[in-house]
């Protein structure tokens, strides 16, 4: 280009332009630095993961149960069950009384005494470790049933994830445009029609995916089940009875000092971590179409 | 005229700009009466040549006064007493300039009159050029002032000042049939006593147009009792 | 649904009471508060039926409050409370026997933002009778046809009846708004500035559709153009601080305003 560059854009390049435009590329720089360093833990991990396990993937460790400590070979079917079971009766629980709770504190009354101490009582149970909420559920269910039980692991876990479900269902509600409310209720809607048919469809998907970060985070809990339904090597056969899963199972093998079954704890890991990501994206998946 | 302060600059200084033409043509239309009636009776053809040369300027203004009327119409959209003062400056504008015209042909009137020897009943036409030109200034003055009571003084002048000029013409007429070489400029003074009280209609137009604009009553073409009850 | 105002004169909108007509709406010794603070003061306002009433002022002058009193949709908000009474046909809307869901349902509402839901063109034009648990597939379908015919939409959406609302241009949606406000066929049509983000071909467009649909429905506008005031409405009322300061045809306030406050507020002289 034989064109003169215009005095205009000339006219920057100046001292104190290029200090502006200096600062401003170091920052960049420092972003994405820090970026970086972020998913370094993930990766490293992810790669820990399938060096150590990766090698005993297989179909078998899905449909076997586990082998006795010292001998090889046998899988960690009934655990990966376990866990979704447990998982699904914490789900069970908390999942209808959360997301009802949040449409109480989100639509009907959101000033009331009531849902501002709901709210507080939620965030306080965030911060509570979740051993505690296992030996809330020991107190609660094992020693009354006088057993440890799947139940009772379950009803740890929904202690666990009711607070992070309220929470999120009702940001997702706060997240619906007020706009929506406001034309429902002109159109002479009721409460319940306006919540039912035009707020919570929109607020679905972000339930969704806060529902399923709380399914996430309870998986791979070890410190309340091993308190409440312990482990088991057999298959599940009733809710009633202490039933294995995977972290308890990972918790178990990596202090065996048999390298065979430290191996496995790994893959159960692996596992492990396949399946939250498995739920998380099935979560993105589903509950992102939007008409 | 009065005191404006819109929160829109322009939109005061273009309502201002026509308020000032609008004192500009209605000063000219002043002066090109004076100068007619001058001219008429020093006599003094000069006089009657600037009216008519001048009445070119109060067209001008005229032209002037309806673009800037139409811009603001069109550029500010004007409302209430806005819209009363552009529409009316619009509507007095071509009134005045009608009174241009007619200071026009009485210059030309005068003219013819001066081919002739001086004759004593030009005297006859002082008290229609008293009541008309008292006419045309007050309603100038209504405008300028927003007065609404000197207005409708003006529109009652109105009457009185017909009832002067069809007096003026019978008298002149009975005259006629005395000398019949005078004709020529008996009939001269005939017309320009009749430009005279058309000056006085469009005065009295003029005063209407400021009740208007001032109260957003139409008076015209109402007897004077029922415009007392209007307004 | 046997609700009190099933019983009212509004399912016969027609009625030759001339009376009644011109005093379709009564708002007498209105006040309305926000918690502690008072919004509106002493409105005293008759609206006539089958007419464009619009509503100007400043920013928070209180007509949008007004407005959406006439439906009771500011009692959706927390500490409100009002004194004195708004009636329509001579009914208190107030009054402890009318249900506010059955008013609403007479009384159509659109608003500055449009606000369709995100469903389809369909579903968005049947809510109203949806949620009044009307299901007959043929009458949902006429209602559809004449709701969109009649705000004008019919010819550019009928081949995509199925599709999201959310894809209309935003002229398209507020009409689509409008067609679900008068679905249920209400008698008043409340609109809160419904042109307030359209460019002006659209603007033109629901301008000449309040004027259209003033034969059927009352409807009061609120606006922040006096243009749109001034071209669409029979009677205009301005509102400064809370009160109502003229009410008057609108002819009569675009050239003579009575009150120096109306005048100084549409010639743009406020300050």
């Amino acid at each position: 280009m034989s064109h003169p560059i215009p005095h205009f854009f000339q006219h920057n390049h100046n001292k104190t332009a290029f200090g502006r435009l200096l600062r401003n590329h170091l920052l960049t720089v420092l972003c994405v630095f820090l970026s970086c360093i972020t998913i370094v833990p993930l990766f490293s991990l992810l790669y820990l993961l399938f060096k150590k396990g990766g090698s005993f993937l297989s179909l078998s460790i899905f449909t076997e149960l586990p082998a006795s400590p010292g001998l090889e070979g046998g899988g960690f079917g009934n655990a990966i069950l376990g866990t979704l079971m447990m998982v699904g009766i914490a789900t069970f629980f908390s999942g209808p009384i959360g997301i009802l709770g949040a449409i109480f504190i989100a639509e009907y009354a959101p000033l009331s005494r009531l849902a501002r101490t709901v709210r507080f009582v939620a965030k306080l149970l965030t911060g509570i470790p979740s051993i505690i909420c296992g030996a809330f559920a020991f107190a609660m269910i094992v020693l009354t049933t006088g057993h440890f039980s799947a139940l009772a692991g379950g009803v740890a876990l929904a202690v666990l994830m009711l607070p992070t479900i309220l929470i999120t269902s009702e940001l997702a509600l706060l997240g619906v445009s007020s706009s929506y409310r406001d034309a429902s209720y002109g159109l002479g809607a009721t409460p319940f029609q306006t919540i039912w048919c035009i707020v919570l469809p929109e607020a679905l998907p972000a339930m969704m995916r806060g529902m399923m970060l709380a399914v996430a985070r309870a998986a791979g809990e070890t410190a309340p089940i091993l308190f409440t339904a312990l482990f088991s090597q057999g298959w599940p056969r009733s809710i009633l009875e202490p039933m294995a899963s995977l972290s308890v199972l990972i918790y178990n093998f990596s202090a065996l000092p048999y390298p065979y079954q430290v191996q496995m704890a790994w893959t159960a890991s692996l596992v492990l971590v396949g399946m939250v990501t498995g739920i998380n994206l099935i979560a993105q998946w589903a509950f992102c179409k939007k008409i | 005229m009065h005191s404006r302060s819109h929160i829109l600059t322009p939109f005061t200084e273009k309502l201002d700009e026509l308020d000032q033409s609008l004192l500009k043509i209605g000063e000219l239309a002043r002066r090109n009466l004076k100068n007619a009636i001058t001219g008429l009776f020093e006599r003094d053809d000069d006089y009657c040549n600037n009216a008519i040369a001048d009445d070119e300027e109060i067209d001008l203004l005229e032209m002037q006064i309806d673009r800037e009327g139409l811009y603001i119409m069109s550029r500010f959209h004007p409302v209430a007493s806005d819209l009363r003062s552009v529409i009316a400056a619009m509507k007095i504008g071509a009134n005045i300039e009608r009174v241009g015209d007619q200071t026009v042909n009485i210059a030309r009137r005068a003219r013819k009159i001066n081919e002739h020897p001086a004759v004593e009943e030009l005297h006859e036409l002082d008290q229609v050029i008293e009541l008309s030109s008292k006419m045309l200034e007050e309603a100038l003055r209504a405008c300028v002032e927003g007065n609404e009571s000197l207005a409708l003084e003006v529109k009652n002048m109105d009457k009185e000042l017909d009832q002067l000029n069809k007096e003026l013409n019978e008298r002149l007429i009975l005259r006629m049939q005395d000398d019949s070489s005078k004709i020529p400029i008996y009939l001269n003074l005939i017309f320009i006593s009749r430009c005279l009280e058309r000056i006085g209609d469009h005065a009295a137009n003029v005063a209407e147009d400021v009740v208007f604009e001032v109260s957003a009553e139409d008076i015209r073409h109402l007897s004077s009792s029922q415009i007392s009850k209007e307004v | 649904m046997t609700s009190p105002l099933a019983s009212l004169p509004f399912s016969e909108p027609f009625a030759d009471d001339v009376v009644c007509d011109q005093r379709f709406i009564e708002v007498s010794n209105f006040n309305f508060f926000y918690g502690k603070k008072q919004v509106l003061f002493d409105i005293n306002l008759t609206i006539p039926a089958r007419q464009v009433t619009a509503f100007i002022g400043p920013s928070g002058c209180g007509k949008s409050t007004l407005l959406r009193n006439l439906n009771r949709m500011n009692e959706l908000l927390p500490g409100v409370s009002h004194s004195g009474t708004i009636a329509i046909h001579g009914i208190s809307i107030f009054d402890p026997s009318i249900e506010v869901i059955a008013l609403r349902r007479r009384i159509g509402m659109v608003f500055q933002k449009s606000n369709p839901f995100p469903k389809s063109i369909f579903e968005n034009v049947v809510f109203p009778l949806r949620i009044m648990g009307k299901q007959s597939r043929s009458f949902l379908e006429e209602t559809v046809e004449r709701s969109l015919r009649a705000v004008a939409l019919w010819d550019e959406v009928k081949d995509r009846l199925k599709e999201s609302a959310l894809g209309l241009s935003g002229g398209q949606m507020q009409r689509l708004c409008i067609a679900r406000a008068i679905a249920n066929q209400p008698e008043v049509l409340l609109m809160d500035e419904p042109c307030s983000a359209l460019d002006p071909i659209a603007t033109a467009k629901i301008e000449e559709l309040i004027v259209e649909l003033k034969k059927e429905f009352t409807i009061i506008i609120v606006t922040h153009s006096m243009q749109q005031a001034s071209r669409i409405s029979d009677l205009t009322a301005f509102f400064y601080l809370g009160k109502l300061i003229e009410f008057d045809q609108t002819q009569r306030i675009f050239t003579a305003p009575i009150q120096k406050k109306t005048e100084d507020y549409i010639t743009g002289r406020f300050g």
